[in-house]
Parts: C-alpha cells; structure tokens; sequence
C-alpha cells in the first residue's frame, strides 16, 4: 500500500536568487515543500484499521468477514441484521470425545452399524422442528397477533435481538458409515455449538459421534465465491473484494435495517 | 609385597549389586503414536444392536383431574407433600404393557385397545359414572365399581372366541363407547338414555355400575369403522353404507327425523347408493367422504358447517357438500369447526372458533385453506405434507408424513400439549420425542401413539 505513488507533494512559490551568477534580483520559482518530501513525511500508512465479522475459532475454516477502515462501521450494522450462517459440518461416528472433536481425548467408542441414513434424517428432521419452534418463541412477537400469523405463513419470523444459538435449517448432504455430513444454517450459534449438536445427534441414535470438520460456506450476503484464498491476500484482490461486494452489502443493510 | 596388597584388593569381593525396582519412565504430553494404541485398545460399548425394533410409545397430556390420562400420580400423588397435579402442558409418557393400535378421547375418559389376541384387549380410564368404561369393580367391595378409574384399567368383554377375536378400533362420545371387533360385531357400553348404544332406551334406566354391554351384529355387512358424536352413534360398513342410532334433536342420526333412534339404521339422502370410506363426528355436526373424494354433511348447522347447502341450523338428512377443493381424502368433525384432507396433501377449514388462520378467522361457511408453509414445508423440505387430520371439540391436530404434530385451537385446561396456556390461532408443533404415528382428540386431553426413533 506503501508503495503506491502517494499525494503530490505541495508546491509553493519561493524567491531564490537567480542562478547563474551576476544577474540582480529574486526570481520566483515553485519548489516543492521540503515538509513533504517522502523521506521526511515517511511512509503514508502506518496502521490500518481492520475490525473482524463474525467470530471463527482455530479448528473451523471457510468465509472470515473483515472490515479494513471505515468498513468498521459496517460491521456493526451487519451484525444487527442478524443474518444466518451456512456451515458443511463433517462428523464421524463410533467416537465420543471430551471436546466433541476427532483431536479430543477419547472418551468412549460404540458401535455403528445399527445406523441408516434414514434415521439419521428423522433425527435431522425433530432437531429443525424444534428449533423452528424456538426460532418464533425469541422473536418477541406475540402469538395472537395477525401480523404473526402472516409473518409465520412467509417464514420471515426471525430473532432480531441476542438469543441463544438458533438452528434454522439442517440437512444430511453425505451418508457413508462411519462418515457422514451435515449442512446448517444457523444464528448466533458458536462452532463449538455446532461440534456440540454432532455430538447429540450421536447420542440420540443410540452411538457416538465426534465433529471431524466445521466449514463456514456463507456468511450473510458473503459466500465462498467472494472469499480470498491464501494466496491472494495482496492489495489487488483485496481491493477488487471491497470494491465486488459493496453493492451487495448496501442493499442487504438498506432491506433489513430500513 | 605392594603387589601382593594389590591382588588381596583386587580379589576383595564386590559388595553384592544394590536391587533398583523398574522406575515408570515420566508421564509426559504422549506421542500421537501412544495415542493411537490407546484409542485402538479401549473398550467398543454396544448400545442397541443391528436388529432393533423401534419401540410403540403413548404419550398423554391435558386435563389429569377427571384421571383421564391414567397417571394415578397426577390425582392422588404417592407423596403426601405434593399437591395433585391439574394440567399436564406436555406430553406425558404412558407406560403400557401392550402395543396400542388404537386410542379416543371422550368427555373426561380414554379408552385404549391393542391388536393382541390375548384375552385383555381394552383398557379404560377416566371418568365412569355412566359405565362407559364398562364395571371397574372396586378392591374394596366387590360389588360396586368405581366412578373414576386412575389408570388404564382391562375392560373385559363378552366375547364368544376371546383368544382369535381381535379389536379394530375404538370411539368415545360424552358418556358412551364403542369397541369394533373383527368378528363380533359392535360392543356398545355406557349411557343409553338417548338410545346411542343401539339398544332399547329403559326408562329410569340406572347407568352408573351397570355390567350391560350391548353386542349389534345386524348390519348390511361388516362393520369397518365406528365413530360416537356427543351422544349419537355412527357405524360404516364395508358396503360403503353408513348406520346411525342415538340423538337427533340436531338431525345428526340423517334419518330424516329429528327423534331418537334406538337401533342402528341405514341412512339414505344424498349418500345412498355412494361408497363411502370415512365417517367423523364429535359434536353434533357429522361428515362423510365417498371413494370420488366428495363430502357429505348433516346434523347441526348452527355454527355455518352446512351453510354452503342450507340456511338452516339443522339438517337431518346427509346432503353433498359441494367445495371445488379438489379430491378429499380425510374429514374430520369438530364441536363448531370441521377440518379436510386433500389428495394433494392441503388441509382447509371452515365453521366457527379458532380455525388456524389467524386471530381475524373467526368463522366461513366456504373452506379456507391452511398455507403449507406452517406445517413445516419449506424450499429446503418440498416433501413435508400433511398425512392426517385430527379434531376435538374446539381443537384441531394434523400429522405430517415426517412424523410431526401439529395442533391448534381453544387450548381448553392444556389440551393442545403446547406447554402454555394461551389459545394458538395457527398450527404449532408440539415436541414429543419420537414420531407421531396417531392422535387422538378430546375435549380438554390428548392421547398420541409414538414410535421412539431408534
């Protein structure tokens, strides 16, 4: 960033002697100001602002939303959408481990085999109910109401406030014993929550099973397409990435915060 | 001689070496290789095997007082500090020797019945004062019987083959039952000052303790379904043809007449000659569909369930009720609302009271459909459909092919099972753990046949 051509350096007029000998008088000619002359302004940027979205611990991956500079402010208001979040979350079962995940110490193994992917999906299948349910309880609309019933019938109810990790959406997308994953889409939810539904899945089938992989794949209106790999953190992408996704965050704000 | 020291030196025995015990090497963080071995050598626990069966649950909730859901516990509680328990908000887990096929919900009591062939193949509890749970002899003395059963209680029935003869289904009105075997026609007990168990009306007829459990054999053909309305019978034969005792000050027995009627007869109107596959009454208003998918409707109208055919509060002979909803698969009556299933899978209500569309649907006489989408279907689930329509007396439920519960209505003493007090204006899932394969509905309590999930 430093090296980009900065701001001209500012001009003024001074009165020198004139060059070359003998002549009288002072002529006027611009010559830069000293004070800016890059070796003693030093380098432009020192410090930058960069504030971090929603948070990703170590052992999750996938869609980090940064905000560099006055995109800051931004960030605070796309929190308060309270948009949801897609994870692929891959789990293995046979294991149970004290942090829910394949690193942890082992705490038990069981059997699988009694396991079919359509109980799985029926297990799936009462965890979205009762989340759904939940799901209208925090959003603080009261039940009796017309405007909750349509809202209901369009599926927009949603928690505009803190509430505790919501699942709004999950579905088995592999089933290969003794390996399978999952898609959710949830809010306010941590990843350790989500190890931890894996977890209860396991249990409830009558096994165990450990989270062997959390991978965020949207976050808000940014999905994996949007994201920067490793090797293209440098400025040129960095800024063609801002420059891509400020019409779509000014559109999502605009539609949920009026 | 320096010499001669050094070899008695040399030649000095060494002491005898010192015993070390093996010291444990330090308990360090260990290698992933030691982890490994660990993992591989620990215990494999086996908690259900390759073959198991899904257990058959029932699970209750609603109004305990009346011991209508046959937890003794909630009536007189085993504890002397703890008070009886009114209201059961959620459901309740109802331990059962046998698998019930089949369960109803009456006015304050419940009968259950199970496909066995052993000779116990109905339970009771609830309210009996009118002997609708047939004679409950008491332990104390013999000869009286008891006016509220705590939990579910055999109900023996006078059966010719007991041990082949099995029992198909059951139905409870306000204060009579009825018990469908596959053999041995209709067994009727409990109040018949109406004529609703099939039988003669005796005048001053004492029902409370009474051992009288009426058979009915004379049918067309045999009986396939037996519902009760509040105090009105309703029969439907594998003919297709439909058979009414009891009460018709409403016109709810189809005869054309507004009397009783003592003996199961045959009606005739609009369904004579139609082949008709269900029948649904609780109140007094009854519904029938026919193998086209067409309605039929009769009895009281006063809340606009008839309205789209008469003006009139009363109708006594079954008229087609003509709704251009598509093919109707399933009808359920209520006390003031009536509910249908269509083939695609649409649910539509209409009459009056709480009818799931909101606090402003307050009462139509044309069908209103339910949108989809509040019975859990979605873009991300396009396969969720409603399997089954339920009704009680000011409540409705719906299964789904997922195995969820859906109810709402008038949330009389926690009947809808919702964990709150409050009347629900649109379908909510009631959480029971394990899928739903049947409900059955009563005025303020609810009974529901569960598979476990695993």
């Amino acid at each position: 960033l430093n090296a980009a051509p900065g701001r001209a350096p500012r001009q003024h007029v001074r009165f020198l002697p004139a060059p070359g000998g003998g002549a009288a008088g002072l002529v006027a000619v611009r010559v830069p100001v000293l004070a800016d002359h890059p070796l003693v302004r030093g380098p432009r940027f020192r410090r930058l602002k960069i504030g971090a979205g929603h948070p990703l611990d170590t052992k999750a991956s996938g869609v980090f939303v940064l905000g560099i500079g006055h995109g800051t402010k931004l960030l605070t208001d796309l929190y308060n959408c309270h948009l949801t979040k897609v994870y692929t979350v891959g789990g293995l079962f046979g294991k149970a481990a004290d942090d829910f995940s394949d690193t942890g110490k082992l705490i038990e193994k069981t059997t699988f085999d009694h396991i079919s992917r359509e109980k799985l999906e029926r297990i799936v299948a009462v965890i979205q109910g009762t989340n759904h349910k939940a799901l209208l309880m925090h959003s603080n609309i009261d039940m009796k109401t017309q405007e909750a019933y349509e809202l209901a019938v369009k599926g927009l109810i949603r928690p505009m406030e803190k509430s505790p990790p919501l699942i709004t959406a999950i579905r088995c997308l592999q089933f290969a014993l003794p390996e399978f994953q999952l898609e959710i889409h949830c809010l306010h939810e941590t990843q350790q929550y989500l190890r931890k539904i894996v977890h209860e899945i396991g249990l409830e089938l009558k096994s165990s099973a450990v989270c062997t992989q959390v991978r965020r794949i949207r976050d808000g209106v940014f999905t994996l397409d949007d994201a920067l790999l490793r090797t293209q953190w440098d400025l040129q992408s960095v800024q063609n990435a801002i420059w891509d996704c400020q019409l779509k965050v000014k559109t999502e704000l605009e539609k949920t915060l009026g | 001689m320096a010499a001669a020291m050094w070899g008695t030196l040399r030649r000095v025995r060494r002491p005898p070496p010192v015993l070390h015990r093996g010291l444990a090497k330090p308990a360090g963080p260990r290698s992933v290789r030691q982890l490994r071995e660990a993992e591989e050598a620990a215990a494999v626990f086996q908690y259900t095997g390759k073959a198991a069966k899904r257990k058959d649950r029932v699970f209750v909730w609603g109004f305990c007082y009346s011991g209508a859901l046959g937890i003794p516990s909630f009536v007189k509680p085993d504890v002397g500090w703890k008070k009886p328990r009114r209201i059961q908000p959620t459901p309740y887990r109802l331990e059962t020797e046998e698998k019930i096929s089949s369960a109803a919900c009456g006015y304050g009591f419940t009968l259950l019945s199970s496909h066995t062939s052993d000779i116990i193949k109905v339970w009771g509890m609830g309210l009996n004062k009118d002997s609708q749970l047939g004679f409950q002899s008491s332990r104390g003395n013999r000869a009286k019987g008891y006016e509220y059963v705590l939990e579910p209680s055999p109900i023996p029935l006078p059966l010719e083959k007991p041990q082949q003869t099995r029992v198909l289904q059951v139905s409870c009105g306000r204060a009579h039952s009825l018990i469908l075997t596959d053999s041995e026609g209709v067994f009727t007990m409990g109040n018949n000052s109406y004529g609703q168990c099939g039988r003669k009306v005796v005048e001053d007829e004492t029902y409370s303790e009474s051992h009288l459990i009426h058979q009915l054999k004379e049918f067309d053909s045999r009986v396939v379904q037996v519902v009760c309305g509040q105090d009105h019978s309703l029969f439907r034969t594998k003919k297709g043809a439909v058979y009414a005792c009891g009460w018709g000050a409403d016109g709810q027995t189809g005869l054309g007449h507004y009397d009783i009627t003592s003996v199961p007869t045959k009606l005739h109107g609009d369904i004579a000659g139609v082949n008709i596959i269900q029948v649904s009454s609780y109140g007094d208003c009854c519904l029938a569909v026919s193998d086209e998918g067409d309605v039929f409707g009769w009895g009281n109208s006063e809340y606009l369930q008839l309205a789209s055919v008469t003006e009139t509060t009363q109708v006594n002979v079954p008229r087609h009720l003509p709704f251009k909803i598509g093919k109707i698969k399933e009808a359920a009556c209520g006390g003031t609302g009536n509910i249908v299933l269509t083939e695609e899978g649409n649910v539509f209500v209409w009459g009056y009271g709480i009818l799931g569309k909101g606090p402003n649907l307050l009462e139509t006489a044309v069908p209103e459909m339910i949108p989809p989408s509040l019975f859990g279907w979605s873009d991300f689930n396009p396969d969720v459909r409603v399997a089954h329509v339920r009704c009680g007396l000011s409540h409705f439920a719906a299964l789904t092919n997922k195995g969820e519960l859906f109810v709402w209505g008038k949330n009389l003493r926690g009947c809808l099972g919702i964990g709150r007090m409050e009347d629900q204006y649109f379908p909510w899932r009631v959480t029971v753990p394990g899928e739903v394969v049947d409900v059955a509905c009563g005025v303020d309590h609810m009974v529901s046949m569960v598979k476990s999930f695993a």
